[in-house]
């Protein structure tokens, strides 16, 4: 069944379909070959399986007249193909229904950086970037996003905490992004490996860590991967070690409080852990080498969103069987602080130099409204920033506990149901802001862990080392105005 | 029939009266290059210079001067003065490599032996593909899990326990500090060898065969030919190959960005690399445009060495 909601401008959407020559399906706004495909969409899905009782395309009558205008879209290419199939079409249907020509250009994440900061630069380009990690920094290039956040959250309810703290400055008071999921980062292990070292649920605490990781690598003969290298994954690791030992960059309001006992003792023990339970490896990774080292059987823990699990449900199934999944570690600083990043978080911009900004918000309301289709295309990577668009996910019996994409057993998923509990921004307990995107991109944290796991500094001096490191950048990024703090 | 000669019009008189004039042929012929290195060159040149002295960033490109504030900065920060010393290092250590390996392949492809050829162009292959390319070539050969280099080393038995090279399966050449810098050496000199390579070629082939006949005649041997003979007649070409092998080296950033990213702990990390990350990842603008003005003082001089000595080849 097709749903349609409208808000204004029936009659006015059912003219323009006429005038582009494509019979509307009365009382809908849509053709019928849109009906007909999104029907076919719908019973494919119905024959594919449970998957998130995902309902066909709702179309929804642009809050403004967007018919003759252009969106092209600027995103990274996701870590699970199906969602880039997917969207692809999903845009296309969308612009033909609205008169909208459409273009989507897919790069590797590490490209999107630099591809948005050419374009600022030109002041031409895309009118909808999408990156995963929080880039507060191009923020004064960007639109501010707080009216479709206000129209999203009028049309389905409140956005999450995280979301928000992903992409609001509250210094600027500013939403630089919109930010319509994320990927929860939980705890892969091998239930094979962690079972025979006496720990059948996995480690939950950073002790059980150190001392279950250390018996499979003493008696096994497997380490485990946490990164200690320049790539987005080993910042995302550092950063929820320091939660968990009481730590952070920031504190709520902006100031470098790097240096403090609750960091050395983090450094401390990941010394400790990369002593007992690790290769070298760790020091030189990229973004895909958990990964990698997880499909190819030789990791007894990694910190990873599932999308290395569903890559190796198709590569090494045996594999994937034996990988489960767990919540973050509680550390000395208990469970309250038992935190991680989301993996990734979507964020949307609209640059300031977009010709068609009205469109761009058009369609993120729309990609909203249909984000069902968005979590089971991702494979139930992508959770929803609105909750209320996906309602079964969480729900008990939900596809979290019923996994239907084939995982053994089917509930294996199902630690994620609390992810929005243990899921913050970049940054926390400060907001993602400028300063903390520039601490990650110039990767002080797991430098700072490597200096000490390699023993080339005690943990005093290389917190002091990042602190030193990381003071200028908060002045540089204060100075401008972009963040607070200071005092 | 008569012919009545056709007389140009006054203005077209005037017009091939003006191009006949050096002053303003000259220029005018030279205008599409000069256009060329201000657009080119000199507007990003300048622009960067503008960036290093004011406090831009990615997101607010207004220009709002601090004078010399970012480079004092730049030049305090840790991770920038291993960058500029690893620049120089990988730069002159893959030229050094670049010239000894160039020397003896250009000597070996001067001679004459079957399949000369197929090997000139396997030399070369390196030099036609995308540096970006062959670097992710290189990141699966040294990959920590998969690397095919280190499955040779265990077949020969020079890796895993007991034997030369340690205990454990892999070497993890990007992971640990001095192999990965060796790493991105060797990948450097794989990348400028073949182009000093042919650059040599050439300038042996341009040596007199009469001076070589002299020096056969006189009975000098392999060695005393090669010291007396070819390294100096070489060596103004071995100049050119060095400092194209220089620019290249000193300003790439693709072999550290795909490779290790700078790591293990900014191990590799050169001021190319250094400058993008904080540029651009990170943002900082103004930063990464003083970070990359470091480069600017060695390429000049560079550039003043080859132009020298292509004036020195002009009038000899």
């Amino acid at each position: 069944m097709v749903t349609t909601a409208y808000f204004a401008g029936e009659a006015d959407a059912q003219m323009e379909m006429e005038m582009r020559g494509r019979t509307p399906v009365w009382g809908t706004g849509i053709s019928r070959r849109t009906l007909l495909k999104g029907t076919g969409a719908a019973a494919l899905a119905a024959a594919m399986g449970p998957h998130l009782n995902v309902r066909a395309t709702t179309f929804q009558t642009p809050t403004v007249n967007i018919s003759g205008t252009e969106l092209k879209i600027l995103q990274w290419s996701h870590f699970v193909p199906t969602y880039d199939t997917w969207f692809d079409n999903f845009v296309k249907e969308w612009g033909a229904a609205n008169g909208v020509t459409t273009t989507v250009d897919h790069i590797n994440t590490a490209d999107v950086p630099a591809a948005i900061a050419a374009e600022i630069s030109a002041g031409q380009g895309h009118d909808l970037l999408e990156h995963i990690v929080p880039v507060a920094q191009y923020g004064p290039a960007m639109l501010d996003m707080t009216d479709v956040v206000q129209e999203v959250t009028n049309r389905h309810g409140p956005q999450l905490d995280l979301a928000k703290r992903n992409s609001f400055n509250p210094t600027t008071n500013t939403y630089y992004a919109f930010n319509h999921g994320y990927a929860p980062d939980p705890a892969n292990f091998r239930k094979s490996l962690w079972e025979q070292a006496g720990f059948p649920n996995g480690p939950a605490t950073f002790d059980e860590l150190l001392e279950g990781g250390g018996k499979i690598m003493n008696e096994q003969g497997v380490q485990m991967g946490i990164g200690m290298s320049n790539e987005v994954d080993s910042n995302m690791a550092a950063q929820a070690m320091l939660w968990a030992f009481g730590g952070s960059v920031q504190d709520e309001n902006e100031n470098v409080v790097i240096n403090s006992p609750e960091t050395i003792a983090a450094v401390e023990y990941m010394a400790r852990l990369f002593e007992a339970a690790m290769t070298p490896e760790v020091f030189g990774w990229n973004a895909a080498s958990n990964n990698q080292l997880m499909i190819a059987g030789q990791a007894s823990y990694i910190l990873n969103s599932i999308s290395a699990y569903r890559t190796a449900q198709g590569d090494q199934p045996d594999v994937a069987k034996d990988v489960f999944f767990g919540t973050p570690l509680v550390g000395p600083a208990g469970q309250e602080r038992a935190l991680a990043h989301g993996h990734a978080v979507f964020n949307y911009m609209i640059p300031k130099h977009s010709k068609f900004p009205d469109t761009a918000k058009e369609f993120l309301f729309h990609l909203v409204a249909n984000y069902d289709q968005a979590a089971d295309q991702s494979k139930l990577y992508n959770f929803p920033s609105f909750p209320s668009t996906v309602p079964n996910l969480t729900q008990e019996g939900g596809p979290l506990d019923n996994d239907p994409f084939g995982s053994e057993p089917a509930n294996k998923l199902a630690s994620l149901k609390t992810a929005e509990q243990w899921t913050t921004n970049l940054g926390w307990p400060g907001p993602a802001n400028p300063a903390i995107g520039e601490v990650f991109g110039s990767f002080i944290l797991p430098n700072m862990m490597a200096r000490t796991a390699r023993g080339e500094m005690s943990a005093a001096d290389s917190v002091a080392q990042a602190e030193k490191d990381t003071l200028p950048i908060f002045e540089k990024w204060r100075a401008e105005g972009l963040i607070g703090g200071g005092q | 029939m008569s012919t009545i000669a056709a007389t140009p019009p006054p203005e077209t008189r005037e017009r091939r009266y003006l191009l006949d004039r050096e002053g303003v042929l000259g220029p005018l012929m030279l205008l599409p290059a000069v256009v060329y290195i201000i657009a080119l060159v000199g507007f990003p040149l300048g622009l960067a210079i503008a960036y290093s002295l004011s406090d831009v960033t990615i997101g607010d490109q207004g220009l709002d001067w601090v004078g010399f504030r970012n480079f004092v900065d730049v030049a305090k920060n840790g991770t920038f003065q291993k960058a500029l010393r690893n620049t120089f290092l990988f730069t002159l250590a893959s030229q050094v490599l670049v010239l000894t390996l160039a020397n003896i392949l250009a000597l070996v492809l001067s001679s004459d032996f079957k399949g000369k050829r197929l090997v000139r162009f396997l030399i070369l292959l390196p030099w036609t593909t995308p540096i970006a390319l062959g670097a992710i070539g290189w990141l699966w050969l040294l990959d920590s899990v998969y690397s095919p280099i280190d499955w040779v080393l265990r077949q020969v038995n020079l890796l895993g326990p007991g034997t030369i090279f340690g205990p454990r399966g892999n070497m993890y050449w990007t992971a640990k500090a001095d192999l990965a810098q060796l790493s991105v050496l060797l990948i450097h000199t794989w990348r400028t060898l073949p182009l000093a390579t042919v650059i040599l070629l050439a300038g042996l082939t341009a040596i007199p065969q009469d001076v070589k006949d002299a020096a056969n005649v006189d009975g000098a041997g392999f060695w005393r030919q090669l010291i007396y003979i070819r390294i100096p007649l070489l060596l103004p070409i071995m100049a050119v190959a060095t400092l194209f092998g220089m620019v290249f080296t000193f300003t790439d950033m693709t072999v550290v960005y795909v490779l290790t990213r700078g790591g293990p702990i900014d191990n590799t990390q050169v001021l190319a690399s250094w400058a993008y990350f904080k540029g651009i990842e990170g943002g900082n603008l103004a930063q990464g445009a003083a970070i990359a003005m470091f480069l600017f003082p060695v390429l000049v001089g560079v550039a003043v060495l080859m132009l020298r000595m292509a004036r020195r080849t002009e009038t000899t």
